[in-house]
């Protein structure tokens, strides 16, 4: 199971495994099924794509401002196992029902699955904080952006060095 | 593993009315990542990983966690809700092959 490691490069296409992978593929793209049977929603978050494009498809053209007076994003310098990075995320918000944090965002951008957590929050909630244990496939930065009631995106990024990768999808 | 869905829920001993409490959950889960063929393809199937995590306190929801395959196995979440009354927390996990794992504490002010 640990064999297929997903931080490990894909290996180059070379031209025969392109036609080959077209040939096999033509039948299941005629009618649609190219990314085969998934649970809907899995798709909605969960997808293998560049950070790019997972933040231009989450967030479109939304301006992100930086949030470094108000989020605090805890991370460790360096983690040693990639499996288990400890990530927290807080916000300096009076959490009112007329000005609370409604989503925090956890990104990871070397991640084949840069998503890794969307987090909605209600005014209960008494304090804009979360915690949680996320997967490192290589070192790169990790951001938290967060969602303010009012619209306004915030964002912040730490490096996280990443000494054994964590398979992070 | 047999452990599969078990929840810990840790808040802490004493709790004042109105206070804004940190709970820590943990649950028990494989969280698969995806896997590769030789060719480094993906193996197209339906993987287990929790994509939900709901907190609800007296009834309502307090927050919810969407989550990835990037998240680690074992799954460690923490999160705070303000205690105004006693009752339940209750927190709730659902995994993409159907299984909902659930955890709760009683809230009591001492």
């Amino acid at each position: 199971m640990r064999g297929w490691c997903e931080s490990r490069r894909r290996p180059e296409p070379t031209r025969r495994s392109v036609l080959r992978a077209l040939g096999t593929l033509g039948a299941a793209a005629a009618v649609g099924t190219l990314t085969g049977p998934r649970p809907a929603r899995a798709q909605a978050l969960g997808q293998q794509e560049t950070v790019e494009a997972a933040m231009k498809r989450v967030f479109g053209t939304r301006a992100i401002k930086d949030g470094s007076a108000l989020v605090k994003l805890d991370v460790p310098l360096i983690a040693e196992n990639g499996a288990v990075v400890p990530v927290s995320v807080e916000v300096n918000s009076p959490m009112t029902p007329s000005n609370y944090v409604k989503h925090i965002y956890v990104v990871a951008d070397k991640n084949r699955i840069p998503v890794v957590t969307k987090v909605t929050l209600s005014p209960e909630a008494g304090q804009a904080y979360v915690g949680e244990n996320v997967r490192l496939g290589e070192t790169g930065d990790v951001r938290a952006i967060v969602e303010q009631s009012d619209g306004t995106l915030l964002q912040v990024k730490r490096e996280v060095k990443v000494t054994v990768g964590g398979c992070g999808g | 593993m047999s452990d599969i869905g078990k929840v810990r829920l840790r808040v802490p001993s004493t709790i004042k009315p109105g206070e804004v409490v940190r709970v820590r959950s943990l649950v028990i889960h494989p969280m698969e990542r995806i896997e590769r063929d030789k060719q480094g393809k993906v193996i197209e199937r339906n993987y287990n990983y929790i994509d939900k995590v709901v907190v609800t306190y007296l009834g309502k929801t307090v927050a919810t966690f969407e989550t990835t395959q990037s998240v680690s196995e074992n799954p460690f979440f923490s999160f705070t809700f303000r205690a105004t009354d006693p009752g339940q927390l209750k927190v709730t996990f659902t995994d993409t092959t159907g299984g909902k794992f659930e955890g709760s504490a009683d809230i009591k002010f001492s």
